[in-house]
């Protein structure tokens, strides 16, 4: 597992990130920039997903089908989208075609058309996708946990709220978009069959003029918890939960990752085996961690018919808690082994490669090493692991629920 | 990347990639067993199947089971459609024959009446979480209708009365029939040892026997009907579209997906310029699924319950301009690109190879490297798609939509 991780800071301060990967034929690129929903003004959640769609709808020389045309031409494989604290655009190719596709993406991050009349079917779109969350509970509970979990702004949904889409302007959009475009924190990740120098050459003529625009973090406001229920008659009720655990880069993020993997890694995991295996409560029971800069959780779904929807919450929160009690050496070891294949076998992935170095440097302002992670895996015990949980407590969830009617939280 | 195959006594085929530079490797167990090969009295039990199999054996309960892959750091799961049930792993080299021998004998599963009886609460959640999400739901609807009295019209999951009615005696019934060696193929994948894995799989399936396990593979155009099922609380109109396309036995399915990407990819396509760019719906896509001697072109659209009309005249009027004019070379010439560079980047892990590699010996009892899977897409011709296109005739289509009252 030797990797050689390389880097370039641009004179504007934009860093660029690179790792060639032997015996591959394709590349990947990641760009980040520290600009998310959190940054948007008040009254225009959702402003990002309608500008994401409108950056694509022409750039610099191309007109909307002229971009489109471009892009698939080259066979790219994109994703892009906002997050609270960030704004990424990505995607995966043949290596032939990198350099072409940083160029395009170029025109698209830096000379947007943003032409009034490409602006409303943006916004349509933003509209109809987030009136599907209406036909989709399942997903729709998490954005609804994380906006009662987390403090305003960090919790705002990143597909829009609907007033404020309705009444958007675009040149509102417009100043959004200069204001969210930070080129001197800008991120570049580069990962696969590339060379790394003529790489740097070229993104250096492109981005040398991004604009450094710096903006404050935004001021927290007093995040809301409890528990909330929104009426639904469907099949199954539902229920979102999360609570509080130390954030990225905390010295305790290793022994949150193996708590995480305890309750919910493979199908021998505490939820999995006490939800569903042992009961029968559920299809889809598991839990995850969720982190911003400042703040995580270790968040959780599980979806069931309205009469077991109570047992279901009981008994799912009861392993969270049972977990402060203790765990067993070979849940730990099962923890270690699954978390170092997962790592290894994700990174046969030059766009996962790739989105591991942009991240790595937006959230921890360094590129962690496969083998510091694996490391750090293997440094694991079971009384450091059971150190971070008795501190813990797992006392505290927000919890968000849909279906017929409310559940008792006790 | 080097091919090799064996074929054991009893019929049962082990096909592999192997790939000594891969970091880690992949193995699948295809069972042709699916929705098509149960009865109506049955249906479901193919996938119910599915989850007993991970209850585990005589000798190992269900927690051991989920334990030994969790200790292997195995990335293990299965699925199962219309006409397969594939079991799969993915491990580090070195636990690799680990994983083989836990699959190995796990297809001899017990199929213990008390763990049956919980599972079947899973299933019914199964079918009750679908029931919530109608981009599922419309599609399951959707080929019910279309394929009528043809075997793929059966559900996967089963209805929670066929569910609830079924018996474990049923399904060891049907697991004996189903689950012969002749009936399945092992594929591997990635950095493995061809020869060790042939031993061990001689040992410890070699005495299986075999048993007549065909099933009828007719061809069917579809009954192209039309229905509209209304649903209070939802929001939108979800639809899917059905027409006849080739089957897995065709030459012509390179060509046939590469039309679902031109008319129905999701970017730059006859359906994105025409639907999603102007935001009359926000979902429009279409892609070829070709099958056991059967074949359709399934299309899934989402808009606005109001607009549903606008986008029923909007995609008869490109399946009608696909018909008078046919594709041109440049829309081609993308679609190719987009493809060719998916099978490129899925090609890089070994997992990402396994279910072509499966399938194709499934199917087909071929295999096809990933330079002979780039050179048949870089063959295709705009004449040969356009053939297709009179050859099946898309504009006809079976249509079912759920959507608000």
């Amino acid at each position: 597992m030797t990797e050689k991780i390389e880097s370039y800071i641009l004179p504007n301060g934009m860093t660029l990130l690179g790792q060639f990967v032997a015996g591959v034929e394709s590349a990947s690129f990641s760009f980040l920039f520290p600009g998310g929903n959190a940054l948007i003004p008040d009254k225009a959640c959702g402003a990002a997903v309608v500008l994401d769609d409108w950056m694509f709808r022409g750039a610099g020389p191309y007109n909307s089908r002229q971009l489109i045309d471009a892009l698939d031409g080259l066979g790219l494989h994109r994703q892009s989208g906002p997050s609270a604290e960030s704004l990424s655009f990505s995607a995966s190719m043949e290596a032939g075609n990198l350099i072409r596709a940083i160029e395009l993406y170029a025109e698209i991050l830096l000379r947007p058309r943003l032409e009034e009349e490409q602006f409303e079917p943006g916004r349509q779109l933003a509209l109809q996708s987030l009136a599907a969350l209406d036909d989709d509970p399942r997903q729709k509970v998490s954005f609804e946990l994380y906006e009662q979990f987390y403090p305003d702004p960090l919790g705002r949904p990143s597909v829009g709220k609907e007033q404020d889409l309705r009444r958007l302007q675009p040149e509102q959009t417009r100043q959004i978009k200069s204001a969210l475009f930070d080129g001197s924190g800008a991120i570049l990740a580069v990962a696969g069959k590339m060379d790394f120098n003529k790489v740097c050459r070229r993104v250096e003529d492109l981005f040398a003029q991004a604009p450094a625009v710096k903006s404050p973090p935004p001021p927290l406001r007093p995040a809301l918890r409890g528990y909330r229920h929104i009426p639904n008659e469907g099949a199954q009720v539902h229920i979102g939960f999360m609570t509080e655990v130390p954030p990225l880069g905390s010295p305790a993020y290793y022994q949150i990752l193996a708590a995480v993997s305890i309750l919910s890694g493979g199908m021998s995991s505490r939820l999995f085996t006490e939800v569903r295996e042992k009961r029968g409560l559920c299809y889809a029971v598991g839990a995850r961690y969720h982190s911003h800069r400042q703040i995580a959780g270790i968040s959780g779904y599980a979806g069931t018919t309205p009469d077991k929807a109570q047992q279901t919450l009981e008994v799912t929160l009861g392993e969270f808690r049972r977990l402060c009690r203790g765990i067993a050496q070979d849940e730990l070891d099962r923890a270690k082994v699954g978390l170092k294949s997962s790592l290894i076998m994700k990174n046969e992935s030059t766009s996962a490669r790739a989105g591991h170095l942009a991240s790595d440097r937006f959230y921890l302002n360094r590129v962690r090493p496969l083998e510091e992670i694996r490391d750090s895996i293997e440094s694991l015990t079971v009384q450091s692991v059971q150190e971070f949980l008795s501190g813990c407590g797992f006392e505290e969830f927000t919890l968000v629920s849909i279906g017929p009617k409310p559940l008792e939280v006790k | 990347m080097e091919f090799k195959k064996t074929q054991l006594k009893n019929g049962l085929t082990f096909v592999g990639e192997i790939n000594s530079s891969a970091q880690s490797a992949a193995v699948g167990f295809f069972v042709r067993s699916g929705a098509r090969d149960e009865t109506d009295r049955i249906n479901g039990v193919s996938h119910f199947l599915e989850h007993m199999v991970f209850k585990g054996t005589n000798s190992l309960s269900a927690l051991e089971v989920n334990e030994i892959f969790d200790r292997l750091g195995a990335k293990y799961n299965a699925f199962t459609s219309e006409e397969n049930t594939v079991y799969y792993a993915a491990v580090l080299p070195e636990y690799f024959s680990d994983a083989v021998d836990l699959w190995t004998r796990l297809m001899r599963p017990a199929l213990r009446e008390e763990d049956f009886d919980i599972e079947k609460n899973v299933i019914l959640e199964e079918i009750a979480m679908y029931k919530d999400l109608p981009q599922f739901e419309v599609m399951d609807q959707c080929r019910l209708l279309h394929f009528g009295e043809h075997p793929c019209a059966r559900s996967v999951l089963g209805t929670s009365e066929s569910i609830t009615a079924l018996t474990a005696w049923q399904m060891r019934e049907y697991f004996a029939r189903r689950y012969a060696p002749n009936n399945l193929v092992v594929a591997c994948c990635g950095n493995f040892d061809f020869d060790q894995t042939c031993r061990l799989l001689e040992d410890k399936c070699g005495r299986w026997e075999p048993i007549e396990a065909d099933r009828p593979i007719d061809y069917f155009r579809g009954t192209l009907q039309s229905q509209r099922q209304s649903k209070s609380g939802l929001t939108c109109e979800h639809i899917c579209l059905m027409s006849p396309s080739v089957s897995m036995q065709d030459p012509r399915r390179y060509a046939a997906s590469l039309l679902g990407m031109i008319v129905g990819g999701d970017s730059g396509s006859r359906f994105f310029w025409a639907l999603v760019d102007p935001a009359i719906a926000d979902t429009a896509v279409m892609q070829c699924e070709a099958m056991d001697g059967v074949g359709a072109m399934i299309t899934y659209l989402r808009c606005p319950s109001a607009d549903r009309e606008r986008v029923f005249e909007i995609v008869q009027d490109i399946f009608n301009q696909l018909h008078e004019k046919g594709v041109a070379q440049q829309e081609l010439t993308a679609a190719k690109n987009k493809v060719l560079s998916a099978i490129t980047i899925k090609s890089e892990q070994p997992m990402g190879r396994l279910v072509n590699l499966g399938f194709n010996w499934v199917y087909l009892k071929e295999y096809h490297s990933v330079a002979d899977d780039v050179q048949a897409v870089k063959a295709v011709t705009v004449d040969q798609i356009n053939e297709l296109i009179k050859d099946f005739s898309f504009s006809e289509f079976t249509r079912y939509c759920i959507g608000p009252e």
